[in-house]
């Protein structure tokens, strides 16, 4: 479970990722106390709005299908935006 | 991914077959209050620990590269390749606005 903290923009990236936008999660916990952790970058299909709770997944299977290839080094996605 | 600055090139003389001709750099990871000016300052050295990553986009020193670790980085490889983490975006912008927001007019 993240809060989306930002966005970043990258002109060289893995072809793969061309195309989709790439959010800043940073991991929190069920009563949305931050980890402590360094936000890191997921990618979106939803849409997800600038603080706005989701679900990210890590599952590299799962994002190679999102962005249909199967050489993609992308792991982590936005799985789904939760309602608050 | 996880975000981070190159500060510097790793050589290595004796390495696994697998490995010959592959580019790798010093990763220093960027803590979350220096994500917004990285890209246009460059950051301090945190103290988080560095990592040596594969490099396929051609990052040079001091770009702001964002970094996959584990299983995944080997997938763009078709042979088996013992490699644990890989660039796979050079950062031209970032933006960060913490959560729960500052109460400065930032």
């Amino acid at each position: 479970m993240c809060r989306v903290v930002g966005n970043a923009v990258a002109t060289h990236s893995h072809p793969s990722l061309k195309g989709f936008s790439m959010l800043l999660c940073r991991q929190e916990n069920s009563n949305g106390e931050s980890s402590g952790a360094p936000p890191f970058v997921a990618i979106d299909l939803f849409g997800a709005a600038l603080h706005q709770r989701v679900f990210v997944s890590t599952d590299g299977i799962g994002a190679r299908g999102i962005v249909d290839d199967q050489s993609s080094p992308v792991r982590n996605y936005i799985q789904g935006l939760i309602d608050e | 991914m996880r975000i981070g600055q190159v500060i510097g090139k790793v050589t290595m003389g004796v390495q696994d077959p697998a490995l010959r001709a592959t580019r790798w750099l010093l990763v220093n990871p960027l803590e979350g209050e220096q994500l917004n000016t990285a890209c246009d300052i460059e950051p301090r050295m945190t103290s988080l620990p560095s990592l040596v990553v594969y490099d396929d986009l051609g990052a040079g020193e001091s770009d702001i590269v964002g970094f996959v670790e584990g299983a995944e980085a080997t997938a763009p490889f078709e042979d088996p390749t013992p490699i644990d983490a890989i660039t796979v975006a050079i950062f031209d912008w970032i933006e960060h606005h913490p959560y729960p927001p500052e109460d400065d007019d930032d």
